[in-house]
């Protein structure tokens, strides 16, 4: 649960100068790279609705607008913005208002002034935390002398840093590793310096470099950011982060043995918070919109009953037992309340990950400031990891909710011991399907040769990269790493909309989608395995059926089709006659389509036959009226038909009596239309 | 399904088989034939033979029928109303069970003669009586009605070898193993009542190695939480079950509503953005849905403490792509052999967003008796976001010494048990049934059930004995008391008390916000400061204080 007074101050702090707005040929300038990031930073802050305030201050600009500035001092810095709750107004200024400058100016001085600003802004006003990000490419010259008040300033108000630059930097000796297991990777594998990078630049860097180290050490490297990284991984804005809100309990061996816990959740599904309301189509308002249920009996009337006369009953096999709410809360399952106990402990094969439930994951630390419990719980944790086993316990969040069993394994990490807990099963929640062996199954035993291209498929897409000197395995492409891109296109959308009401949805950004895609390496090499598999393994597409018939299957069930079109017309009845068209239409729509024009010619002029030896001639002028006539040339070039024999086809028949009688008289019934086709 | 001889056991038997039939599966029709009987009850009049309840859905009724033959009372009644006989003829006995079967109207997906008997040579002086059974028996499993026997301990042993055998066949015995027959007597008599589920595939997908080459996989789910079955609304005069409409209408004309005369909206600040419904759909959508492969990965580069959703189970599908099997199977020989998962991009549904899952091997696992313990296929596993994934501020750590956690270590020596996933019932859900059960039955009381979430307490502190306290020396300081509240708590709220910053602003300050309007950003607390410091009287409210520095400062 996010906390409301949980608020942060933020100043974005973007240079507009005169070197921003170059690029490459065919590359976004980073001036449009900064305010993609810095819109898509503010769009959630205006979705998420959250309580932060922030500020903007542009550097680089024609015009001076500070409250430091002086005669020549801290000039080409505006504020654009005070520190406040951010809104539309604020976006449509990034999408349309601010334009590259033809100035430059000194990022410390705009850091500066960012400062100031924060400092002025917050006073006598709740922030948990204050923070300044600066957009800059690093061009422009800068006086070094103040960089000492500006770390000392930093620290002592507890202001957090971060840079976007339009390239990555060498983070030597970093594995870049964020205690997570995975690594953070920018865009080109390993760093190396940047093309076309000027010694200004590299000067910018080096001192950039420096302000992050003095305030956070190694640590502060991570907080350098390139644009494209921080399109990928929004999460580098770490500001957005949610706190879990503590739950106190004690862990329980027995009843003598109880251990002080505090547990948060660690993971939980994050779910779009603001759901559509349905409103008027013309007035737009929901007021003018009521939905109301209404119940009723199941008589011929369907006579109406108010909600206050109608119970709840609940089926048990043939019959319905009314089972009002008042005794159910009555009778139900009463919980014992709020608890954290161990039912036992086993290996920790025992519990596979294919039986955990639930929605969340908690993490489980001994409660704050108790040493005596950090030391018990640290104890069940070794205790647990060395012997490679688990506890199950029944937890239940308080007296209301239902109680689990679940499973709390041990996780070490460096800087922190915990343990884990999930949610297992009930003997109700599982399913036990059987499926068929895929071993000794002769039709799907896979032979060498394809085994072996299967083994070439995933050397070559591996995700990893192994580096056998460190012994280290570097993740190419960390899921968990990734933001969930439904958000940022619902935001994309509603703000596109909000900007401009007339227009459709815009496509999904690309940057969206090649974050969702694997590394076009990765991608790259398994080009030549997976053709290998496309030949070794025969895969054919199975027609379906109802959606989309094709020739071969529409003419498997044409038995069925001709049957029908034989008993409609032998009810001799009009309504039927026009059914029978339809089937004979779509029939021939479907032949068209795939080319089999010579089996429904074949049909129609054993139909012709049909319909004269039963002297259906009624149905026979509908089908004329109608113009179904055989297929022709100019329909399906393989046709040998005519357009003047197709129409000669419909005219009447001179002596079709005696052709037909004859066929007749053969034997020839439903079995010949059959045996045509 | 049906059918039985011999006394108490069979009657309970049978109870349970209803009780449990109600609520697993309440489509099931069931009949209930006795044979060997005094009397006879049957179509056509065969001795023996008697028919007590013809095939229906089961109800309370019916339960409450048998239930008039439980106890003394019901042994006299049994006696009374249908009597033992000593003779009948098996064959007789299935041919009045298959007519049951052919009265019904409609269609059954499928047919079972469950024989309760504790007789496994019925018919041993009689060879002609047996032959006929047998070719009985035979002529049903062609028609598709299944026998399954339900044996009762015999002394000296139930023999299937004698007479049985060559009546019941192993259904599916083409696919290689031996399904556990869902209903074999252990589990019609279980106490646990639980729904049963067909097998279903809930989505048929394309996994996609690249763009053009595909396989087709069935999606399963294998855990699903499960929920107490929904109410009914009934009428309250009749206790017949209502219809339960939903209309939308106009509010000014009283017109009811299509959908397209409404659109979708949301309001941020003073803004309103409206949406058609199509297109809150339509922003959903990035993929078709299917599975695409990203890359494989190393098994361990699983967390397992990264959990986010129920896992499903992936199988070979035949029916969009020929040959998925020999593919899929190939992919699984392989993933298992170098311990790798696969990584897929997932839409199950269109207009669904994609997320991210682990395709993890499994192996096929059989127990002696070669039931299936766990199918081969791959475990979809999802993969959280970066959004799913919160900060924890976690506790300092804190490392207990190599002693304690020994001792520590005999304490979880102590609780060991073999955990298994049906080990647990849901409580919950247990009380619910067994309530049903109750009122439909006119039970005084709903039967005992036992809640096994909870911890065996006595149990457990005997198998500890001493070692409990063993432990607390080690590790609690001896005034320690770790069910007490904490009294640290207090002292930080102190503390934090006291390092409460005061609120100074300079005057500077504050007519820097006057001028500019910022003034109300301000907290109520150092307004009333300020207010204190220029000797004005302001009043409670927010408003009221902005009012006084405004005029203040304005003036001076």
């Amino acid at each position: 649960m996010a906390r409301s007074w949980n608020k942060a101050a933020v100043v974005l702090c973007m240079d507009v100068g005169l070197a921003m707005s170059n690029s490459f040929p065919g590359e976004e300038s980073p001036f449009e790279l900064a305010k993609k990031v810095i819109t898509m930073f503010v769009q959630r802050q205006v979705f998420a609705e959250n309580k932060d305030e922030v500020a903007l201050v542009l550097f680089g600009t024609d015009g001076t607008e500070n409250a430091l500035a002086g005669e020549d001092q801290y000039q080409n810095i505006t504020v654009h913005r005070h520190l406040m709750r951010p809104d539309f107004d604020l976006l449509e200024d990034i999408e349309s208002k601010i334009q590259p400058g033809s100035q430059q100016a000194d990022f410390l001085d705009a850091l500066i002034v960012c400062m100031d600003l924060i400092q002025k802004e917050t006073l006598g006003k709740k922030f948990e935390k204050k923070h300044i990000e600066v957009f800059t490419d690093l061009s422009s010259p800068f006086s070094r002398d103040q960089l000492d008040i500006i770390i000392h300033n930093l620290k002592k108000s507890g202001i957090s840093l971060q840079f976007f630059l339009p390239f990555p930097i060498v983070k030597k000796g970093g594995t870049g590793d964020r205690g997570d297991g995975s690594l953070l990777l920018d865009d080109h594998g390993p760093s190396f310096p940047p093309k076309g990078i000027t010694e200004q630049q590299k000067e910018g860097i080096q001192m950039v470099k420096k302000v992050m180290m003095s305030l956070e050490g190694e640590d502060g490297l991570e907080e350098i950011y390139s644009f494209s990284e921080s399109l990928r991984q929004l999460c580098v804005f770490k500001k957005m982060e949610r706190h879990s809100m503590p739950w106190s309990c004690q862990l329980t061996i027995g009843s003598n043995l109880s251990i002080k816990i505090v547990a948060y959740k660690s993971i939980t599904q994050e779910k779009v918070k603001k759901s559509w309301t349905v409103v008027d189509a013309r007035t737009l308002k929901k007021e003018d919109i009521q939905k109301e249920t209404v119940y009723c009996l199941n008589d011929d009337d369907e006579t109406e009953v108010s909600k206050e006369d109608t119970i709840q009953g609940f089926r048990y096999g043939s019959d319905i037992i009314p089972f009002s709410k008042v005794d159910e809360e009555q009778m139900k399952y009463r919980s014992e309340g709020k608890c954290f106990s161990v039912l036992g402990f086993c290996r920790s094969s025992q519990v596979h990950m294919k039986y955990f439930m639930g929605n969340q994951v908690l993490k489980v630390f001994a409660a704050k400031d108790d040493e005596a419990a950090a030391v018990a719980l640290s104890s069940l944790i070794h205790a647990l990891d060395e012997l490679d086993m688990v506890a199950v316990v029944r937890y239940a969040y308080d007296q209301r909710t239902n109680p689990q069993v679940g499973v709390a394994f041990p996780l070490i990490k460096d800087t922190y011991e915990c343990l884990v807990y999930i949610q297992l099963p009930f003997m109700e929640d599982l399913r036990q399907y059987m499926f068929s062996s895929l071993k000794n199954n002769r039709k799907c035993t896979p032979t060498e040769a394809q085994l072996s291209a299967v083994d070439a498929l995933i050397d070559s897409m591996s995700l990893v990269q192994k580096d056998e000197e460190e012994g280290t395995i570097e993740d190419l492409f960390p899921t968990s790493k990734i933001p969930n891109p439904q958000f940022q296109r619902l935001f994309q959308c509603l703000l596109h909309r909000a900007l401009h009401p007339q227009e459709p949805l815009p496509p999904i950004q690309q940057h969206i989608l090649s974050m969702l895609d694997p590394p076009t390496e990765v991608t790259a090499k398994g080009q030549v395995p997976v053709s290998k598999i496309k030949t070794l393994f025969p895969l054919t597409e199975v027609i379906k059926k109802k959606n989309q018939v094709t020739g071969q299957d529409l003419f498997q069930d044409n038995h069925q089709l001709i049957n029908h079109i034989e008993q409609f017309l032998d009810t001799n009845e009009t309504l039927y006659f026009m059914k029978s068209m339809d089937c004979i239409k779509a029939f021939r729509e479907e032949a068209i389509q795939f080319s089999e024009e010579q089996r429904f010619n074949n049909f129609l002029k054993a139909l012709r036959e049909k319909v004269e030896i039963k002297q259906l001639n009624h149905f026979w002028e509908i089908v004329v009226h109608d113009g179904v006539t055989l297929i022709t040339k100019d329909e399906v070039p393989g046709s040998s038909v005519t357009t003047e024999e197709a129409k000669k086809f419909l005219a009447p028949k001179e002596n079709a009596n005696t052709d037909t009688a004859a066929a007749f008289e053969e034997g020839g019934d439903v079995d010949d239309l059959l045996e045509l086709i | 399904m049906r059918k039985k001889n011999k006394k108490r056991a069979l009657k309970v038997c049978i109870r349970s088989v209803y009780t449990n039939k109600i609520i697993s599966s309440n489509r099931d029709l069931l009949a209930v034939v006795f044979y060997g009987t005094k009397k006879d009850k049957n179509s056509v009049n065969f001795k023996n033979i008697y028919v007590l309840q013809e095939l229906d859905n089961p109800g309370a009724k019916r339960v409450q029928e048998l239930d008039k033959f439980k106890g003394q009372e019901g042994k006299k009644y049994f006696q009374d109303q249908i009597g033992h006989g000593s003779d009948y003829s098996l064959s007789e006995v299935l041919w009045v069970c298959a007519n049951l079967f052919s009265d019904v109207q409609f269609k059954m997906s499928h047919k079972r003669i469950m024989l309760f008997t504790n007789e496994d040579d019925p018919h041993g002086d009689d060879s002609a009586k047996a032959s006929r059974a047998r070719t009985k028996a035979g002529d049903l499993r062609d028609t598709g009605i299944f026998l399954d026997l339900m044996h009762l301990k015999k002394r000296g042993g139930f023999d299937i070898s004698l007479f049985y055998r060559d009546i019941i066949v192993a259904e599916d015995e083409d696919v290689g193993i031996h399904f556990e027959e869902s209903s074999k007597l252990e589990d019609l008599l279980r106490k646990v009542r639980a729904k049963e589920t067909r097998k279903r595939v809930l989505y048929r997908l394309k996994l996609k190695l690249n763009k053009d080459v595909a396989l087709t996989v069935g999606i399963y789910n294998m855990v699903q939480k499960a929920y107490r079955p929904s109410p009914v609304r009934l009428y309250r005069e009749t206790n017949e079950p209502v219809k339960t409409k939903t209309r939308t209408f106009n509010v000014n004309t009283g017109s009811l509503l299509l959908p397209s005369d409404t659109k979708r909206s949301q309001i941020y600040g003073h803004r309103q953005i409206v949406l058609e419904k199509e297109e809150t759909e339509e922003l959903k959508r990035f993929d078709e849905p299917g599975l695409i492969l990203i890359g494989f990965k190393p098994l361990m580069m699983l967390k397992k403490h990264h959990y986010l959703r129920p896992s499903l189970f992936v199988y070979p599908e035949e029916s969009l792509i020929n040959g998925s099997s020999t593919l899929f199977s190939a992919l699984l020989t392989k993933c298992l052999e170098k311990e790798v998962l696969a990584v897929c991009r997932y839409t199950p549904r269109q207009n669904t967003p994609p997320c991210f899952v682990a395709l993890v091997p499994q192996e096929e696992e059989l127990d002696d008796q070669k039931i299936q313990l766990a199918p081969p296929g791959f475990q979809l596993v999802f993969l959280p976001y970066a959004d799913d994934k919160r900060k924890v501020p976690f506790t300092e750590k804190v490392m207990a010494n190599p002693e304690q956690v020994d001792k520590m270590k005999a304490i979880v020596q102590k609780l060991r048990f073999k955990y298994r996933s049906d080990s647990f019932e849901n409580p919950v859900l247990q009380q619910h049934f067994r309530n049903m059960e109750a009122l439909a039955l006119d039970l005084m009381e709903p039967e005992q059930t036992v809640d096994l979430t909870l911890p065996k307490t006595e149990v457990m502190d005997k198998r500890l004995g001493s070692l409990v306290d063993e432990f607390k020396e080690l590790v609690y300081p001896p005034d320690y008391n770790p069910e007490g509240k904490v009294t640290k708590r207090k002292q930080n709220d102190e503390s934090s008390g006291s390092k409460r910053p005061k609120v100074e602003l300079s005057e500077e300050e504050l007519k820097a916000h006057v001028s500019k309007g910022t003034l109300g950003k301000l907290t109520v607390p150092a307004l009333k400061e300020a207010c204190r410091m220029y000797g004005l009287k302001g009043g409670l409210k927010k408003q009221e204080l902005l009012d006084v520095l405004t005029e203040h400062f304005q003036k001076a």
